[in-house]
C-alpha cells in the first residue's frame, strides 16, 4: 500500500541568472512500513525534498500525496492540523520545547490537536525508548542522545502515516548515533511506522530498507 | 475547534510566560504605568464632575430631585405614597430671624425629617437631629457663634424670629451642630415637628404669606432624568395640576432641583475639552503602545524559533495568537491592578492641586467604578492593540524558516555584512560601524524605542512651554488695576448675586492715614435705579440665554413708559482715582470728572481685548435717561390694574411700577471698559458710570461698593502687611485683592501646570527609559552567543562593551535630536494654540528641558548597556558558546 508518492516535484528560488532549481521533478513512492533513506551531498535538494513532503513549504509545481490525501490542496491552517495528525518530524536539532519538560513534549502534538491521549501506547514508546525515569526532566537538561529520544517519542506519539527524520544524528557522536538509529528502526518496526530519513551519512543510510540518491534535485537511483 | 485543546494551550502558555521573567516584569511595569496615567486621568476627570455636582446642590441647598412645595397635611398624605416616588421626606417652614445678630445672613428656622436634613446637607457633626416632644433644636456653627453660643451638645439659646409677620422669641436645648458652609444660601435651624405646631397655636398662625405651616415634600425619583415630567404624571394622577393657581384650585407648585437640569457637568463641557480628553486618551494609548508594542515585538522576534518549533510539530496560527493573548492578559491583570492602586493615590493628589486652581467647585474624590472599569478597560485596550501586529507576525512565522533560523549558526551574519560591504570593504569592522549595524537589525525596534523617549521629552518641553508662556506681566496688567482693592467680604465671594455689602467710611479712613496711598471710592447702586430702553433691545439681550415666551412674560410685568419699558440698571460714582483706571474706548471723561449731567457708558471686552459692540446700546452724544425710584407699587400685567398695598401677592402675578421717582437725563461723554477686577462682578443690566459728586447727588446715595488705591513702592510691603492684618482675617468683616495676592495666584496657576505636566513626563519618561531598557536588555541576552562567538575570535570585553555602550548613545543621542527637530517644527504651531487658550500666554522658544535632560539620557545610555553586559559576562566564553544549544 503506497502511503506516500510524489509527482513531478518542482521547486525554484529566485528568478532569472540567480534561479535555483532545488527540486527539478521529483517522483517517488514509498510503501507502508518502509524505512527509506534519502541520501545526497549539500546542497542536492533532500532538506528541500523532506521540507515539501512535510508540508512545511509549498512546492513551485507537483503534488505530495500522503495517505490517500493531495496536501497542498489544503489552506495553511488545515495544512497544519493534517500535519500533527500525520507527520511525525525528527530534527537534527531535536527542536524540543525548551519550556516544558519530557512528557509534556511527548504528547504535545496529541494534545494540540485536542484528542486525549492513548496512554498504554504512549507508556509503551516511553518504555521501549528508555525514557521512564527522564519524564519530569526539562528538555535542555537531557544530554544530546536523550533528546534525540524525546524526539523520536514525539513523533511516534500521535500515530501519524509517515515519519520523517531530517539528518536525526547529525548532532550526535557515532555511539550514540548508532544507539539511536536502531532505536528508531526498532519502535519503527514495532509500531509498523513508516519512515523518511534523510541523511548524507551513507553508513548510517545502510540501516535503511531502501535508499534514495538525490542530486540536483532529481533522483538518480534507487537500491535496497 | 476542539475544547480540550485549550488546555494545552494554557500549558504551553504559561510554561514560555515563565521562562520570560525579565520581559514579564517590564510588561508588568508598563502596564502599570500606562494604567496610572488612565486612572489619574479618570480620577480627576470624575472628581471634578461630582465636585461640580455638589457645587451646584449647596448652592441650591440640597440635592432632593424636587419639591412639591406648600401641601395641606391631606395633599401631602396623598402623594407621598405615588409608586413613582421612590422617597420622601418633609419640611415645616417656621419662620425667620430678621434682627440683630442675624440682620445679615439668611436663617431659616424650620421642622425637616431625617431625609430632608440628609438631602440639604444638614447632618449633625455632633449631635443628632432633635427629637418630636422635646425643646430641642439643631443648627450650624456659624448660627451659634452669631448667638455667642458654643457649640456644646447641651447648651441653651434664645432666638427672637418673625412667623407669619409676628414676632416670637423661643429658647432651644442644642442637640446637634454642623459645620458652616459659605456656599449654602441659607443658614437652618432644626426644630420638631411638635414644636413648630406649639409655636403655630401660641401665635395662632394663619398662614397669611402662603407658606409659613403648609408642608414641603422633598422627593426622590428613580434616577434624575426627566424630573419635572414625573411630578407633573404624579399631580395628574391625584387630580392636581401646576399650571396655574388661576386654573383652578387644585394647584400645586413644583420645583425641579436645577442642580439636576440646568448646570449639568456633561453640558457645561464644551467642544475643546472634550477634544482636548481625547487627545490625551489617545497621547496615553500612544504612550501606552510605544512599549507595550516594543516588548511583545522584540519577545516574538527572540522567539522565533520557538513558534517556528511549535507550527513544524502542528501548532495552528490560532493557537499562536492564543498563546501570546493569553501571556498578555496574564500580564495585565497585575499591571491594572498596581496601576489603579497607584494611579488612585497620584490622582488624589492632582485632584487637590487642579481643584485648588478652580472657583466654584468643591474638593471631592470620587470613588465611583467608572474610573477604575473605565482605566482597567483602557489599558485592556491598549495592551490588545499593542499585541495585535507582534501575534499576527507569531503565528505567519514559517516553519522552513524557523528552522533555518536554527541552521544557520549565526543568524545575523548576512545582515552584518551589508554596510560594511556595500562601499568600503577594505576598511574592516569598526566598533562603531558594528554598533550602528546592530542597531539596523530590528529596525522597527530601534524607531519605536527611539520615539518612545523622545515623546517623554516632548511632554516635559511642552509642559515648560506652557509654563514659561504664561505671562505675569500680561495676566497683571488685565487683572490688577490697582494696588490694592478692599470692600465687604462678599464683594469677592464668586457665588453671591445680591451683594449688599457697603464699605464704612471710618474703614477708608483708616486706609487713608496709611503713608503714601493714593486711593478712590466708588459707590454703587444697582437697584431702584432704572433706563428706559425699546422692547427690541430687551428682547435681544435676554433672548441671549431665555426663550421667547420667557421674554415676552418679563416686559409683560415691566412698567411701560410711551413705546418705551423701564429696565434696572447698575450705575457706578466714581471718584477720580477709579476714573483714571478705566479704558476709554471713545470719547473723554474728563467731563465726568466735572461734575455735569454726564455718563460713561460700559462696553466690555474679552480677554484678547476685543470689544463686545453689543455690550451696550449707547453710543457716543446719546442721551440716557435714568430714572431714580423712591418708592414702588405692583400691577396686575394681564389687567395693568395697580394692587392696593396690603395685598397678599404670593400666588399672584405682578409687575412693578414706580410710584414715587425722579428722572434725570444724561449726555454720553465716553465709552469706557471696566477692568474686570472693578465691575460689580456679577452681569444683569447696562451699566452707566457717573462721577462721584453727580451720583452722590443725583441718586442720593452713598454706598461704597469697594475703595482702590495705589501706594509708593517702597511701601508695598509695609501696606500689604497692614492689609492683612486689617481685612484678611475670617472674622474681619473686609476682604481685600492686592497685586501681591495676584501675583501669588498666578504663581499657583503656573505651578499647577508645572506640576500636573510634569507628572506625567515623569511618566511617560518611566516608560520610554523602561522601552529603552528592555530593548537594549533583550538584545544582549539575545546575542549572549553572538558575543561569545565575537570574544572567541579575538574581541576584548572592552572593545565590546564599547560596541554596546555606542549602541546604547546612538539611541538617547537621536532621542534628543528627534526632540529637538519636533520642538523647532511643532513650536510655532503650539504657540498658536496655545495663545488661543490662554490670554495671557506669551510664546518663548525654549530648549532648556532638552538640554537638562540630554545629559541623562545619555548616561542612561551608557549605563544600561554597561551593567547588563556584565550581567552577561559573568560566564566563560565556552559556557556561553555551549549554552545556545
Amino acid at each position: 500500500m503506497t502511503i506516500l508518492q510524489t509527482k513531478e516535484l518542482k521547486k525554484v528560488y529566485g528568478s532569472g541568472e540567480s534561479e535555483v532549481r532545488a527540486l527539478d521533478g521529483v517522483n517517488l513512492t514509498v510503501e507502508k512500513g518502509e524505512f527509506v533513506a534519502v541520501v545526497g551531498t549539500s546542497g542536492s535538494g533532500k532538506s528541500t525534498l523532506l521540507h515539501m513532503l512535510g508540508g512545511l513549504d509549498r512546492p513551485t509545481s507537483g503534488s505530495v500525496t500522503v495517505d490517500g490525501k493531495e496536501i497542498f490542496t489544503l489552506k495553511d491552517e488545515e495544512l497544519t492540523i493534517f500535519r500533527r495528525r500525520k507527520i511525525g518530524f525528527i530534527f537534527q536539532n531535536y527542536n524540543l520545547v525548551p519550556v516544558l519538560n519530557v512528557y509534556e513534549n511527548i504528547l504535545l502534538p496529541v494534545q494540540l490537536d485536542g484528542g486525549a491521549p492513548d496512554k498504554a501506547y504512549i507508556e509503551d514508546i516511553i518504555d521501549t525508548l528508555g525514557l521512564t525515569s527522564k519524564l519530569n526532566n526539562l528538555s535542555n537538561n537531557l544530554s544530546g542522545g536523550q533528546q534525540q529520544r524525546v524526539a523520536i517519542a514525539r513523533a511516534l506519539a500521535s500515530k501519524p502515516a509517515i515519519i520523517l527524520a531530517d539528518e536525526p544524528t547529525g548532532n550526535l557522536d557515532s555511539k550514540t548515533s548508532q544507539d539511536v538509529l536502531s532505536l528508531l528502526k526498532v519502535t519503527g518496526q514495532k509500531f509498523s511506522q513508516t519512515i523518511v530519513m534523510i541523511t548524507h551519512n551513507e553508513a548510517i543510510a545502510q540501516l535503511a530498507d531502501r535508499i534514495i540518491r538525490i542530486e540536483d534535485g532529481c533522483v538518480r537511483s534507487t537500491s535496497k | 475547534m476542539n475544547v480540550s485543546n485549550r488546555k494545552c494551550i494554557r500549558r504551553l502558555s504559561i510554561a514560555s510566560f515563565k521562562a520570560a521573567k525579565i520581559r514579564n516584569i517590564i510588561t508588568v511595569a508598563a502596564i502599570a504605568l500606562t494604567t496610572i496615567l488612565f486612572t489619574v486621568l479618570f480620577t480627576v476627570g470624575m472628581s471634578m464632575k461630582s465636585g461640580f455636582e455638589q457645587s451646584n446642590f449647596r448652592m441650591v441647598g440640597g440635592y432632593s430631585h424636587s419639591s412639591f412645595k406648600y401641601l395641606t397635611k391631606e395633599e401631602f398624605e396623598e402623594l407621598k405614597d405615588d409608586p413613582l416616588i421612590q422617597k420622601y421626606g418633609k419640611r415645616i417652614f417656621c419662620g425667620m430671624p430678621t434682627k440683630e445678630p442675624f440682620q445679615k445672613s439668611h436663617v431659616e428656622v424650620s421642622y425637616c425629617d431625617a431625609n430632608v436634613a440628609k438631602w440639604m446637607f444638614l447632618e449633625p457633626k455632633e449631635g443628632r437631629l432633635p427629637r418630636e416632644g422635646t425643646n430641642e433644636a439643631a443648627t450650624d456653627e456659624k448660627v451659634l457663634s452669631l448667638l455667642g453660643v458654643e457649640p456644646v451638645i447641651g447648651n441653651e439659646f434664645t432666638m427672637t424670629f418673625m412667623v407669619d409677620g409676628t414676632e416670637t422669641t423661643e429658647t432651644f436645648t442644642l442637640c446637634g451642630w454642623w459645620e458652616y458652609d459659605e456656599v449654602i444660601p441659607a443658614n437652618q435651624v432644626l426644630i420638631p415637628e411638635s414644636r413648630t405646631q406649639e409655636i403655630f397655636q401660641k401665635l395662632n398662625t394663619q398662614g397669611k404669606d402662603g407658606m409659613t405651616g403648609t408642608l414641603n415634600m422633598d422627593v426622590m425619583f428613580k434616577n434624575a432624568s426627566h424630573i419635572a415630567d414625573n411630578m407633573i404624571t404624579v399631580l395628574e394622577r391625584h387630580g392636581y395640576q401646576t399650571e396655574g393657581r388661576d386654573q383652578g384650585d387644585n394647584y400645586i407648585q413644583i420645583g425641579v432641583n436645577w442642580g439636576y437640569t440646568s448646570a449639568q457637568f456633561e453640558n457645561s463641557l464644551d467642544i475643546t475639552t472634550v477634544l482636548a480628553l481625547i487627545a490625551v486618551v489617545l497621547l496615553i494609548i500612544f504612550t501606552g503602545y510605544l512599549i507595550i508594542y516594543n516588548i511583545f515585538q522584540i519577545s516574538v522576534s527572540n522567539d522565533v524559533r520557538f513558534y517556528g518549533l511549535l507550527k513544524t510539530i502542528g501548532t495552528t496560527g490560532r493557537q499562536i495568537k492564543r498563546i501570546i493573548s493569553l501571556q498578555a492578559f496574564l500580564l495585565s491583570v497585575p499591571g491594572i491592578l498596581l496601576g489603579l492602586l497607584l494611579g488612585y493615590g497620584a490622582g488624589v493628589i492632582m485632584t487637590g492641586i487642579v481643584v485648588a486652581q478652580l472657583d466654584g467647585i468643591v474638593l471631592t474624590y470620587s470613588v465611583s467604578p467608572v474610573i477604575f472599569v473605565g482605566a482597567a478597560l483602557f489599558s485592556l485596550v491598549t495592551v490588545w492593540l499593542s499585541c495585535r501586529k507582534p501575534r499576527r507576525m507569531a503565528a505567519k512565522i514559517s516553519p522552513v524558516e524557523a528552522v533555518r533560523y536554527t541552521e544557520s549558526s549565526m543568524k545575523m551574519s548576512k545582515i552584518r555584512h551589508s554596510p560594511n560591504k556595500s562601499k568600503n570593504p577594505q576598511k574592516g569592522a569598526s566598533i562603531f560601524r558594528m554598533a550602528m549595524a546592530n542597531l539596523g537589525r530590528n529596525r522597527s525596534k530601534t524607531v519605536v524605542t527611539v520615539i518612545s523617549m523622545s515623546f517623554a521629552v516632548v511632554v516635559l518641553n511642552l509642559t515648560f512651554t506652557v509654563a514659561n508662556g504664561f505671562d505675569m506681566d500680561k495676566y497683571l496688567s488685565e487683572m490688577v488695576a490697582a494696588d490694592f482693592i478692599t470692600a465687604e467680604a462678599p464683594y469677592f465671594l464668586p457665588t453671591t448675586y445680591n451683594k449688599v455689602g457697603v464699605l464704612p467710611e471710618e474703614a477708608i479712613a483708616q486706609i487713608e492715614a496709611l503713608d503714601g496711598v493714593k486711593g478712590g471710592r466708588t459707590y454703587q447702586k444697582n437697584f431702584a435705579a432704572e433706563e428706559l430702553v425699546t422692547k427690541e433691545l430687551i428682547q435681544k439681550q435676554q433672548g441671549q440665554w431665555d426663550s421667547p415666551e420667557n421674554v415676552a412674560r418679563y416686559i409683560e410685568q415691566l412698567e411701560k413708559v410711551g413705546d418705551l419699558y423701564l429696565e434696572r440698571v447698575q450705575l457706578y460714582g466714581m471718584e477720580d482715582f477709579v476714573l483714571d483706571k478705566l479704558r476709554v474706548v471713545e470719547g473723554d471723561i474728563s467731563k465726568l470728572k466735572e461734575g455735569g449731567n454726564y455718563v460713561a457708558a460700559v462696553y466690555a471686552e474679552d480677554d484678547y481685548g476685543n470689544l463686545h459692540e453689543d455690550y451696550n446700546w449707547a453710543k457716543l452724544g446719546d442721551q440716557v435717561t435714568i430714572r431714580y425710584v423712591e418708592e414702588y407699587e405692583y400691577f396686575n400685567p394681564d389687567t395693568g390694574e395697580i394692587y392696593a398695598e396690603d395685598e397678599d401677592l404670593s400666588n399672584k402675578r405682578y409687575g412693578t411700577k414706580a410710584k414715587v421717582y425722579e428722572d434725570k437725563v444724561y449726555e454720553v461723554a465716553a465709552l469706557v471698559v471696566v477692568p474686570a477686577r472693578l465691575t460689580y462682578r456679577y452681569y444683569g443690566a447696562d451699566e452707566f458710570v457717573m462721577g462721584a459728586e453727580t451720583f452722590i447727588q443725583d441718586s442720593g446715595t452713598s454706598e461704597v461698593m469697594y475703595y482702590a488705591f495705589d501706594c509708593e513702592d517702597d511701601q508695598v510691603e509695609s501696606v500689604e502687611r497692614w492689609m492683612q492684618d486689617f481685612a484678611g482675617g475670617e472674622d474681619s468683616p473686609y476682604a481685600y485683592e492686592s497685586r501681591k495676592k495676584e501675583e501669588e495666584e498666578f504663581n499657583d496657576f503656573r505651578n499647577m501646570f508645572m506640576m500636573v505636566g510634569s507628572g506625567a513626563a515623569f511618566i511617560v519618561g518611566m516608560v520610554g527609559i523602561l522601552n529603552f531598557l528592555n530593548a537594549i536588555l533583550t538584545a544582549i541576552i539575545a546575542r549572549k552567543r553572538e558575543f561569545a562567538v565575537l570574544q572567541s575570535v579575538g574581541m576584548t570585553g572592552k572593545q565590546l562593551n564599547q560596541m554596546l555602550i555606542t549602541e546604547g548613545m546612538v539611541f538617547a543621542g537621536s532621542s534628543i535630536v528627534i526632540t529637538l527637530i519636533l520642538t523647532v517644527v511643532m513650536g510655532p504651531l503650539a504657540s498658536s494654540v496655545l495663545e488661543g487658550m490662554f490670554w495671557f500666554f506669551s510664546y518663548r522658544f525654549t530648549v532648556t528641558p532638552i538640554l537638562l535632560i540630554a545629559p541623562v539620557f545619555l548616561v542612561i545610555g551608557a549605563v544600561i548597556p554597561f551593567v547588563s553586559y556584565h550581567y552577561v559576562a559573568k560566564r566563560s566564553v565556552v559556557e556561553r558558546l555551549r549554552e545556545a544549544e
